[in-house]
């Protein structure tokens, strides 16, 4: 696999990291919303988009891969869809 | 009085290993001294512990205007590194994360003192690694270099791919490794940082590696020449 900071490297270098996955909003969501997002995964057959890193350098980064066929068709930085810090607010309870 | 490793509570996590080994100090801090012989084994192939040798990290949006304040000079890409004037190595290995290697000319103390200034500054994007207790570091030095690497490594280190002040994160002999080319004009020399845990295997492993290249273990008395003459 190219990782996208170091070049192309073993695969016995990286780390699968999970499906990217759009995050719902935690304070509006409901419980059951969350839960999805947090422990179930599409499993889809065909080019999904997953997270993984590269272990030596802990370089997270995303990867378009084919399912079927385990071809990785794309690597790329993250920073391409995540550009803005996110900060949470901490709900009053907590505080 | 010979210096003894018992009197010293700063030790390389393979101290053990170095055995009877004649000692000397950099600084405070203590090193293999190594033998007359040392120069010609550098030459051919040699594993040196540099674990005693302070070293930090930086990370944060505003490292490098630190860095830079700081009067380091920054490679401008990911996985390189630039040689200080005052001998110190900066490696970048990230868009936004710096390395700094102590230099054997003043035994570490600028980064040793980089590490004992920084202060957290909410206003500012900069955040220290301390790395002394999370890595190991060992210089391999002589010809065979790239020969070594391809037993264990599988990053082409061979000289047309992998030039003086690349760095490359990987794995080396199984174990997550930054490898740095710190080579100077008559004297191939390669920084390995590692996690410090598993120091005492890589140590063993390197040294496995390097017996049929007649490599062995030496002291920071040659490297500390050849770096003073390469220097001057």
């Amino acid at each position: 696999m190219t990782c996208p900071l170091n070049g192309p490297r073993n695969i016995s270098e990286f780390t699968y990291g999970g499906e990217l996955k759009q995050m719902p909003d935690p304070n509006t969501c409901s419980v059951a919303e969350w839960a999805d997002y947090v422990f179930n995964s599409e499993n889809r057959l065909g080019v999904v988009t997953e997270w993984w890193m590269h272990t030596a350098s802990s370089y997270w980064f995303l990867a378009e891969r084919h399912t079927g066929s385990d071809e990785i068709l794309r690597t790329f930085d993250p920073s391409e869809l995540f550009n803005q810090r996110i900060d949470f607010a901490v709900p009053e309870a907590a505080q | 009085m010979s210096l003894s490793i018992h009197h010293h509570a700063e030790r390389s996590p393979i101290y053990e290993l170095h055995g009877n080994a004649a000692l000397t100090l950099l600084g405070e801090r203590l090193f293999v001294a190594g033998s007359q012989s040392d120069s010609e084994q550098l030459q051919c192939c040699a594993l040196i512990d540099l674990s005693n040798l302070p070293r930090v990290g930086f990370r944060g949006t505003d490292s490098a205007t630190y860095l830079q304040r700081e009067g380091y000079q920054l490679p401008d890409a990911p996985n390189r590194a630039v040689v200080q004037a005052s001998g110190e190595s900066l490696l970048r290995l990230s868009q936004t994360e710096y390395f700094l290697l102590g230099s054997l000319h003043d035994g570490g103390a600028r980064i040793a003192s980089e590490e004992a200034s920084w202060h957290y500054d909410e206003g500012q994007a900069n955040y220290l690694l301390p790395r002394q207790d999370s890595h190991a570091w060992f210089a391999l030095t002589g010809a065979y270099l790239p020969k070594l690497f391809a037993k264990v490594c599988g990053v082409d280190l061979r000289a047309e791919a992998f030039s003086v002040d690349a760095v490359v994160q990987t794995s080396v002999a199984r174990v997550n490794a930054i490898v740095v080319n710190a080579g100077i004009a008559d004297l191939p020399i390669f920084h390995l940082l590692c996690d410090r845990a598993s120091a005492h295997y890589l140590w063993g492993a390197l040294l496995d590696a390097m017996e049929e290249f007649d490599g062995k273990p030496a002291g920071i008395g040659s490297l500390l020449d050849s770096a003073t003459s390469a220097a001057g």
